[in-house]
């Protein structure tokens, strides 16, 4: 039975329930990627269900276990301000911290984001670096999925009709760095391609390439690599190996083929960077 | 006979604009900013994309700069919103203001209202900003006739102004 | 040099206004928010528009059926090309154009019917329910093909078409220009050095920030009157009355505040459809475009094919050049003309060249048309040139700066093809960026960089000198002194943001001894206003300034002549007092004010004092004895200037991105009448320039425009502000303009993507032929220069 207008559910159950009643409803999170969509009249929607209200999806804490619960309704500002994210968590800062302009910073939010897994967004390779696991409720209850299970195809995540992101949750922080590499033609685009990457205390390391395919591109074999070896050769095969599983378009941003050469300079970069930035810390 | 779709038809919406309570009306689909101006004949803030990227709408919902086109208006009842007319009469734009004039950091215009509420927003958290925190808090303002030079000496005059207003 | 003045109030006697930074006259309300632009204009009852967009390049239309969006509540007029004459027809150059598509589709993105309803979402959803039954043509996508035999004709009898000058239009060609100077074909025997290229630039979108859109109004008898935003409201008139085959008397033509043009507004837009619904439907209408259907409908920078070819001697002087120009025009010939007229006589740059061969054609395309954008060509042709001539540079073994001062224009050197120029201030603009860039001491090889990442980084500087005119076609002043001694001022001049009301102001102002606030300006209007061709061409400050001035003088003779019979004395023992006064020379206790001047002419004589004049550049482009010319579209322009640009960039080794860091941009300007304002053009074009450069690209995907939104389309941000970025005021002092004045629109942004792309090669060694130079076209240029030590990239 379709529903009309906004609604306002105050709690995950409500919201849940009225996106069953209603599959043509659209949920609205922070609103800055729907109500684009909605004024270019590419949606329009005769039903939205806002997640403003709902307190159990805002905010970032710490679980008991230690490890880092990031509300679906966190603005990207909050996020990028976040104190807890740090250590092997950085990343996740780092990288929503480059997200578009001051400004959108303060609308969007990371459960909204990973919802519309735009290509070239920044979120999707900080969290499977990260090792994120995204929770997901509907009317049937609550499910989690990692960060690498999530983002399936372009525009396209793990969601089925009638879902909503309830929170994104980190490992509990270790000793360590991470850094964001995004090459942009200017400041605020979306990225034509980056690098998430995680250094641990111990030396392991955890790449991811974003804006290069239809998911960001991660590889336990790289990553067992440069966890051994950064040397050149080490992130020459490194590199080719991301090469060989990206996946990019052509598009106004930058070719198929300049998005394959900057993976593994773009590699070269964040791994060296993340070095030095370690050490400064150290 | 109505062939318009329901989510064309507008219902009655209570915002609080710039200090008061106003009744208005908004269709599922209109923006703050199409509220803000044809509704309410704020016209300061501008529509120069209505995709959230140039700027010129920027106003503030509950202290922080938001895009008013971005705002679906329906959802923002009980959120206090201000545009540059209600912060016109504040000390810290009005020494914005009398910086931009004195630098020259506009020409046509279109964007200023914008940059004024995000110069304004700036200093609010960061009286004394250095040159890479103006560029980096008002990146998402895009200005086609400045150049920007006189935008970024307008707000550092600003600053350097109001600390010494403060200081005397 | 004037040093500007932070003046936060007018002089108190009134004089020396002039040379003052005195802020816009506008500042207020454009600093309050209460600035009215053509989207804040609203009408009690007025409709609202909505525009349908062709889905095909190229195609007939059959038929319409309006039934079901007619039907629709709330809908109250539909337009379609049924509802022109097909022999109304407007267009700078080449009448080819209709108010919107009539008989046929020329571009995806075309206007083909509009909608005046009771809102938005109305007019929207009726634009959805109007079917066209189309037949497809097939469609010429790019000037080499729409030149090539047997090519689809865009226009099908494009000859008829009524062209203003010698356009030489038919088949795909919009038109076709030629100079020749001397004998180029002989001439190459007598070069030690000849460099051949082919170069190409690409179509950049204006992105004022402000979209266009009109409001149109009609009154019972019929009578309409349109706002829009534009550059002018004489050639809103002109084009609207030719396109609905109005008499002019039925058209008042009025300009809201300006959200900038740059070219984009200096000819139509929606106003003739604006007009032609407001006609229709009896009710006022307004239509503001979207971002997006500016982007895809409105016009943008033309696109070059450039070859050229430059033979020097060993020691450096210019001898030989030819160039041939390919422009893409798309679908209407709008400036297209013009721009090639004028940037064939431009590519020579300020250098003397005894020999030259200049000619080009435009071409029809089923694309958008491309029209007027600042610079009007020549930062196309500039890009080609200077950076051809730094190719010779290295060939010859010498600095650039060097070669370019062997042949710079000095002393009474003439401009290519004859015209004098009268106040020539290259040197000193080159001089400026040359000791204020510390060139000298750089140019030695920049040694790779390593930054913190680990990553290298190159740097490099490039220099590029340009010229542009001041001027083009006619326009007026009237000067119209108010009962209480005030004056009025009234030069149909738009201002666009630019700041013309200012410094036409100011130059009143400072003509008349009175100060600034008893000046009073009014605005545009085709029912009251002396003609005035636009605010393009940056005319405004010389052409316009010229009649201003001169009208005032016409009111000093009047209220001479007045207080002359007042003092009982002859009008030349007078003079201007400071405040506005007239008293007799030495003696300024026996003196008359203006409000007593004013109140007996009023009163005993008629009416108030009235100065007017008119204006237009009085001097032939090309002398014919020296100039062979087919195809000239300007017979007389304007004055000359001329800048020097100096650019220090930073390539990054892994993507190939460049950032500017510096730049130093020294422009003569002949006399700057506000100094920030001026400086003001200097900056903002630089940063255009720099989008231009290095980011800015129109793409097409066949057809069909891939990035008409700004998510996709990237102008520079605050953040891509170079670290330093220097303008510099050089004046020349040019004796035929209003207080020795040239303009500042356009100079400022030729020789940017020509700096930065001699900058990129000292870096990279590599030489560039195409714009942008973004970060891949960039990085590629640097590995096969590394690979196979090529150094010129495709």
């Amino acid at each position: 039975m379709a529903i009309q207008g906004m609604h306002h559910p105050s709690t995950v159950d409500e919201a849940v329930a009225l996106l069953a009643r209603d599959p043509e409803a659209k949920l609205m999170s922070g609103g800055a990627t729907l109500v684009a969509m909605m004024n270019a009249h590419v949606l329009e929607p005769q039903a939205l269900v806002s997640l403003a209200r709902i307190d159990e999806i805002k905010g970032i804490s710490i679980l008991p276990d230690g490890r880092v619960r990031i509300g679906a309704f966190t603005r990207h500002c909050e996020a990028a301000a976040c104190a807890l994210l740090a250590g092997t968590a950085a990343v996740v800062r780092e990288a929503c911290a480059q997200i578009a302009s001051a400004t959108v910073r303060n609308m969007g939010t990371i459960g909204g984001s990973i919802a519309s897994d735009d290509p070239g967004s920044d979120y999707p390779p900080a969290l499977v670096v990260a090792g994120a696991v995204v929770e997901i409720a509907s009317v049937n209850g609550r499910r989690t999925v990692s960060a690498g299970e999530f983002f399936v195809d372009w525009y396209t995540t793990a969601l089925e009709q009638g879902e909503v992101v309830t929170a994104v949750m980190l490992p509990k922080p270790g000793v360590g760095t991470g850094l964001y590499v995004k090459h942009v033609r200017v400041a605020g685009d979306l990225a034509t391609a980056s690098v998430a990457i995680c250094l641990h205390g111990d030396g392991r390391i955890r790449v991811a390439v974003g804006g290069c395919g239809p998911t960001p591109i991660a590889d336990d074999e790289v990553n067992a690599i440069l966890s051994d070896d950064c040397g050149d050769a080490a992130l020459a095969r490194a590199g080719a190996l991301l090469q060989e599983r990206a996946d990019p378009l052509d598009d106004v941003r930058g070719s198929a083929d300049y998005r394959r050469m900057l993976i593994p300079r773009l590699l070269t970069r964040a791994v060296h960077s993340v070095h030095s930035t370690q050490r400064g810390v150290v | 006979m109505s062939e318009t779709e329901s989510s064309t038809s507008a219902s009655p919406v209570t915002l609080r604009v710039n200090g008061e309570t106003v009744h208005t009306v908004a269709a599922l689909h209109d923006t703050l900013l199409t509220v803000l101006r044809d509704r309410l004949q704020l016209t300061a803030a501008k529509r120069g994309c209505n995709q959230g990227v140039c700027g010129a709408c920027t106003i503030l919902v509950d202290g922080k700069t938001m895009r008013a086109c971005l705002c679906l208006a329906q959802a923002c009842e009980g959120a206090e919103v201000r545009t540059l007319e209600g912060l016109n009469d504040t000390q810290r734009m009005q020494l914005l203001q009398a910086a931009f004039a004195e630098n020259g950091a506009f020409q046509c215009g279109f964007c200023t209202p914008g940059m004024l509420v995000s110069a304004n927003a700036l200093l609010e958290t960061n009286p004394q900003p250095d040159e890479g925190a103006i560029r980096t808090a008002m990146s998402g303002n895009l200005c086609r006739c400045t150049g920007y030079v006189s935008i970024v000496a307008a707000v550092k005059s600003a600053a350097a102004m109001s600390k010494r207003g403060a200081e005397s | 040099m004037n040093t500007p003045d932070h003046a936060g109030t007018t002089a108190r006697d009134g004089s020396q206004v002039v040379g003052r930074a005195v802020p816009q006259l506008e500042a207020a309300e454009k600093l309050d928010g209460s600035a009215l632009y053509i989207a804040d204009l609203y009408r009690h009852g007025m409709l609202h528009a909505a525009i349908l967009q062709s889905p095909l390049p190229h195609a007939r239309i059959k038929g319409y059926d309006l039934t079901a969006a007619m039907a629709l509540k709330g809908v109250h007029a539909i337009v379609t090309g049924d509802d022109l004459n097909e022999s109304h027809r407007m267009g700078a150059f080449i009448k080819d154009e209709h108010a919107m598509a009539k008989g046929k589709v020329r571009y995806v993105g075309e206007i083909v019917a509009a909608v005046a309803a009771d809102n938005e979402a109305i007019a929207r959803q009726a634009v959805r329910l109007i079917q066209i039954d189309y037949e497809d043509l097939p469609a010429v996508l790019d000037p080499v093909a729409a030149l090539a035999p047997g090519s689809p004709l865009v226009h099908d009898n494009a000859a008829q078409y009524v062209q203003v000058f010698d356009a030489g239009t038919q088949g795909n060609v919009c038109s076709r220009t030629s100079y020749r100077q001397g004998d180029v074909d002989a001439a190459w025997a007598d070069c030690d050095l000849v460099v051949e290229r082919e170069y190409r630039t690409q179509a950049q979108a204006h992105l004022s920030m402000e979209p266009c859109g009109a409001l149109a109004e009609i009154d019972a008898a019929g009578r309409v009157t349109l706002w829009s935003a534009n550059q002018s409201v004489f050639r809103v008139q002109a084009h609207v009355c030719e396109t609905l085959g109005l008499p002019m008397t039925r058209l008042r033509c009025l300009t809201p505040r300006i959200g900038a043009g740059f070219g984009n507004k200096m000819e139509a837009h929606v106003q003739p459809l604006l007009a032609l619904l407001a006609i229709k439907s009896g009710r006022s209408v307004k239509l503001i475009l979207s971002r997006e259907e500016d982007f895809e409908t409105v016009r943008a920078r033309h696109p070059f094919h450039i070859r050229i070819k430059t033979g020097v001697r060993r020691d450096g002087t210019l001898v030989a050049r030819e160039i041939e120009l390919l422009l893409d025009g798309g679908a209407f010939g709008d400036d297209s003309p013009g721009v090639l007229g004028y940037a064939l006589l431009m590519q020579g740059g300020p250098y003397r060249i005894p020999h030259v061969h200049a000619h080009g054609r435009v071409a029809y395309t089923n694309k958008m048309r491309f029209g007027a954008f600042r610079g009007f060509g020549v930062p196309q042709v500039t890009f080609a040139a200077e950076s051809q001539l730094d190719e010779i540079a290295a060939k010859l073994g010498m600095d650039p700066i060097a070669l370019r001062r062997k042949n710079m224009l000095a002393g009474s050197d003439p401009w290519f093809g004859g015209q004098p120029i009268l106040s020539n201030g290259l040197a000193e603009c080159l001089d400026t960026v040359e000791r204020e860039s510390g060139w000298a001491a750089r140019r030695v090889a920049q040694p790779v960089k390593a930054a913190a990442d680990g990553d290298s980084r190159r740097r490099g500087l490039g220099v590029a000198l340009s010229a542009h005119i001041s001027g083009l076609l006619s326009t007026g002043a009237i000067v119209r002194v108010l009962e209480d001694g005030s004056v009025v001022l009234n030069t149909g001049a738009v201002d666009i943001g630019q700041g013309s009301n200012t410094v036409l102001t100011q130059m009143c102002a400072q003509a008349l001894k009175v100060p600034m606030d008893r000046v009073a300006l009014a605005s545009p209007d085709t029912d009251g206003s002396p003609y005035n061709w636009g605010s393009t061409a940056s005319r405004a400050t010389y052409l316009t300034g010229r009649s201003v001035v001169a009208a005032a003088a016409e009111v000093e003779k009047k209220l001479k002549e007045h207080a002359g019979a007042m003092l009982e004395c002859a009008a030349d023992d007078l003079e201007l007092l400071s405040g506005g006064h007239v008293a007799i020379k030495g003696v300024q206790q026996r003196s008359v004010s203006f409000a007593d001047i004013s109140g007996r002419a009023h009163w005993a004589f008629g009416g108030p004092i009235i100065g007017s004049s008119t204006c237009v550049f009085d001097q032939a482009t090309f002398d014919p004895k020296r100039v062979a010319v087919l195809g000239l579209p300007f017979a007389r322009i304007g004055v000359y200037s001329f800048s020097a640009m100096i650019v220090e960039v930073e390539v990054d080794d892994a993507t190939g991105r460049v950032k500017v860091l510096r730049a130093w941009s020294a422009c003569d300007v002949g006399r700057a009448i506000n100094p920030r304002l001026a400086k003001g053009q200097i900056e903002g074009a630089f940063m255009q320039g720099m989008g231009y450069a290095l980011s800015e690209e129109l793409v097409w995907d066949g057809p069909r425009l891939v990035n008409p939104s700004l998510m996709d389309y990237k102008i520079p941000t605050m953040v891509e502000l170079p670290d330093d970025l220097h303008a510099y005021l050089i004046e020349s002092n040019e004796p035929s303009g209003p207080f020795g004045a040239k303009s500042v629109g356009e100079i400022g942004i030729n020789t940017v993507a020509a700096a930065i792309a001699n900058a990129v090669s000292n870096a990279t060694g590599v030489q560039f032929t195409q714009l942008p130079l973004n970060a891949e076209r960039v990085l590629r240029g640097m590995l096969a220069h590394e690979a196979s030590g090529n150094k010129v990239a495709p």
